[in-house]
């Protein structure tokens, strides 16, 4: 039963992630000014920087030539429908363009010559060693004016986007997005995880202790906490760590932001350890407040509500000791909802923050994805988003999962 | 004492209805409750402000006119009202004398000047005489001043200025007047989208309910803050568009809660009662359901305050936010990261957030605990 659900929130996620990348993919595709009108307008400017042929507005014709060879660089040569499946890799994309001229071999690779003929007035494709072979795997694209010539592009068809894990390669770093991400992720998830854990080791403390001692002085000094934790955002209060002890006006007690000292690399292991360490505490503070109030106030209240349940009272009348039954008892009931909380903050802490590595300048995932919006580097924005998708939804069935490992009562429908 | 005073007497007191009673229990904790009051009054007088902090004179008398520019202000961008009559509150320095300025009058040094000349033309002063957007390009106006500095014996700046020479007190003001309306206006556009939208898809269910339920699924997975930022690094945006953007991401939450709502009380009798005596359905829901699904929107409402808020300062410190010079906690911080040095940069505007934060997620748990309170029974 509890496998039937799981698997059905397995497949509803193929709908749902479609929509989301859809809607993903519209918005950024539609949106004016992207790659392709900045690269065009890069062109102009540089062209009438050179002094060229410059009208009087300082704008410069671009050769039609060009500018449908950069609209394929960027993709915009087809409807949106299609560039949307060609990027999801269930329509066939085209690589490989060569232009031939009519008549006229050329190689192609692996040894083979391909040759355009004119048959009744369409082109056609042929082996020019040796005719009677058919040629695969190479398609005929449109006629077209090259240099004062007329040429036919050829191309070859493959099947690769999203699904079949090819991310496209940065506009800006001419790197596949994949390594970039990669390297990236890395560091988001140093901070992200060290994060987590330490939230939920806090929190729930944190949480277990206000419960017990409730109206108590610890309790009210607590809540302090938990009130400043609820009223600033977790990179405002790095941006006020960073002012105190950032040694711009106070005190000079940690680095103003980076992952690592510039001279990481000539530091003894210890010493690389100690560096790490130093980096990462004001980031690492500023992520575990993000979601301490609500954890630690989710801990208390849970805990509070079992203690008052009847079978606290139960066991209390047993004569069982009060730690026995609060730890064992209470306790085990308690977690359920902070447990089930996991897989929506594994999220905002896998995918970084673009707030707190921005304060922090750290070369994260976030701040990453963050410029890539400034340089409008479509496949590192489209990555980021789709990945910020999945975490969410699996992290959504990921919170069901520990659920129903903590919570043995649960019947999914 | 006679039958009938007693007989007034035994009477029960007037019994109080669910609201009024929630309201007392409200005004009964005080921290809640005067956290209200605080913001409800600082809010009131921040659509003053233009008579309160400004560079514009609230009067000024010259050659025996009045003119009244910081009330002309207030009218138009506070109360919208100057708008409609389309009044305009700009006079230049050669409209008073000052020859030597074609833009907008300098009143601080009209003031200096007439005061010195002993003149019978009056100009009168905001209490602090700086105004949010003037920056060196207006004389007298210096970047990084510290806090407390004064020039020339001018009024003391009591948070000193920006880079750009703005008064950061001035600022920190008006950016408390823009994020409230903002986070409440965002809020009426999200309520407004989101309870009808949920009383349906909670009351009516069927197949609209189950369509709805993928989309809302959809936008849920989608990173909706990253999407705004795209928009808004295409379109400039301004105060509608921001609105308008937002409310798009955030209609889900109070949509949830409301179909939770509906649902549970289209299940209770008494709706099944003005089911079988034919009360119409739109009666049903307007009349008997909304006023017992209250508890839900009143309480998420502070919450929804403070992530408008919270929003629009992110937004706003990335740089895709309101317009410059628009005065917004967003922007002061984001230039006091940049200068690192000038701490008041970012302490001022941040501590105008943390309070006004900490302010309402004060109302919020008083909200709550008024409207939904949870009685723990401690047993030892």
């Amino acid at each position: 039963m509890l496998y039937q659900y799981f698997l059905r929130r397995f497949l509803l996620t193929i709908p749902t992630f479609l929509g989301a990348t859809i809607v993903v993919f519209f918005i950024v595709q539609l949106a004016p000014g992207g790659p392709l009108e900045q690269r065009i307008m890069q062109l102009q400017q540089a062209a009438a920087a050179e002094g060229g042929g410059g009208d009087v507005f300082g704008t410069t014709e671009i050769p039609p030539e060009a500018i449908e060879e950069l609209k394929r660089f960027y993709g915009f040569d087809k409807p949106i429908y299609l560039r949307y499946l060609i990027w999801l890799g269930v329509y066939p994309r085209e690589t490989d363009y060569q232009y031939l001229r009519p008549g006229k071999p050329k190689p192609v690779g692996e040894g083979v010559r391909l040759m355009v003929v004119k048959e009744n007035g369409q082109y056609k494709l042929v082996n020019a060693d040796d005719p009677s072979q058919p040629v695969e795997g190479w398609y005929i694209g449109k006629e077209r004016e090259r240099f004062g010539e007329t040429v036919v592009e050829i191309y070859r068809k493959e099947f690769s986007g999203i699904l079949t894990g090819n991310f496209g390669k940065s506009f800006v770093y001419q790197e596949p997005v994949l390594n970039l991400i990669k390297e990236r992720i890395r560091i988001s998830l140093q901070f992200g995880l060290i994060a987590l854990i330490l939230s939920y080791v806090i929190c729930t403390y944190l949480g277990i202790q206000k419960a017990l001692e409730h109206g108590t002085p610890f309790d009210l000094v607590t809540s302090i906490l938990v009130f400043i934790g609820y009223s600033i955002p977790g990179w405002a209060l790095g941006a006020v760590m960073l002012i105190l002890f950032g040694g711009g006006s106070f005190w000079d007690v940690f680095p103003l932001g980076g992952f690592q000292s510039p001279d990481y690399e000539s530091l003894s292991f210890f010493e690389k350890i100690w560096d790490r360490a130093y980096h990462a505490i004001l980031p690492t503070l500023s992520y575990t407040i993000s979601s301490f109030a609500t954890l630690t106030v989710l801990m208390k209240n849970s805990l509070l509500e079992n203690l008052s349940q009847d079978y606290i009272r139960t066991a209390f009348a047993k004569g069982l000791s009060e730690k026995r039954v609060i730890w064992l008892h209470a306790l085990r009931n308690s977690v359920i909802p902070i447990a089930a909380n996991i897989g929506f903050i594994i999220g905002v802490f896998v995918t970084g923050s673009y707030f707190i590595e921005l304060v922090f300048n750290i070369d994260g995932f976030g701040k990453l994805s963050f410029e890539a919006i400034l340089t409008r580097d479509y496949p590192i924005v489209f990555s980021f988003a789709v990945i910020a998708v999945l975490i969410k939804l699996f992290g959504a069935i990921f919170s069901d999962m520990v659920l129903a490992m903590v919570d043995p009562r649960i019947r999914f429908q | 004492m006679n039958r009938t005073e007693q007989q007034q007497k035994a009477q029960p007191p007037k019994s109080l209805t669910v609201m009024q009673r929630r309201w007392r229990k409200f005004k009964r904790l005080k921290r809640g409750y005067y956290s209200f009051l605080i913001l409800l009054g600082a809010y009131i007088l921040s659509f003053f402000l233009p008579l309160l902090v400004n560079n514009r004179a609230i009067a000024v008398r010259y050659n025996g006119e009045w003119y009244f520019p910081a009330v002309k202000q207030m009218l138009v961008e506070n109360f919208l009202i100057g708008k409609l009559f389309g009044m305009n509150y700009f006079y230049s320095g050669k409209f008073f004398g000052q020859e030597d300025n074609p833009g907008e009058c300098n009143y601080r040094r009209l003031k200096e000047e007439w005061e010195a000349e002993g003149s019978d033309n009056i100009v009168i002063m905001p209490p602090y005489p700086y105004g949010p957007i003037e920056d060196i390009g207006v004389e007298g106006n210096e970047p990084f001043m510290a806090p407390f500095e004064t020039k020339d014996g001018s009024a003391p700046r009591l948070f000193g200025t920006d880079d750009r020479g703005r008064d950061v007190f001035a600022r920190m003001a008006y950016g408390f007047f823009v994020s409230i309306s903002f986070a409440l206006i965002l809020a009426f556009f999200e309520y407004a989208i989101g309870v009808p939208l949920g009383g349906m898809l909670g009351y009516f269910g069927g197949k609209f309910d189950i369509y709805m339920q993928r989309l809302i699924e959809i936008w849920s997975s989608l990173p909706t803050l990253f999407l705004i930022i795209i928009v808004a690094s295409i379109v400039r945006p301004n105060f509608i568009l921001l609105i308008i953007l937002l409310s798009l991401v955030r209609w889900v939450g109070i949509t949830t809660l409301m179909r939770a709502e509906f649902y549970r009380e289209k299940a209770k009798d008494y709706v099944a009662a003005a089911v079988s005596i034919g009360v119409p359905t739109h009666k049903i829901m307007l009349k008997h359901i909304l006023p017992n699904s209250l508890v839900p929107i009143i309480t998420y409402f502070p919450f929804s305050i403070v992530a408008g808020i919270a929003a629009l300062v992110g937004l706003d410190f990335l740089g895709f936010g309101l317009p410059p010079p628009t005065p917004s906690w967003g922007q002061m911080m984001s230039v006091g990261l940049q200068h690192l040095t000038k701490w008041w940069l970012v302490i001022v505007p941040l501590s105008a957030m943390f309070l006004t934060l900490l302010l309402v997620v004060f109302i919020g748990e008083a909200i709550r605990e008024a409207f939904d309170p949870k009685v723990f029974s401690r047993l030892r």
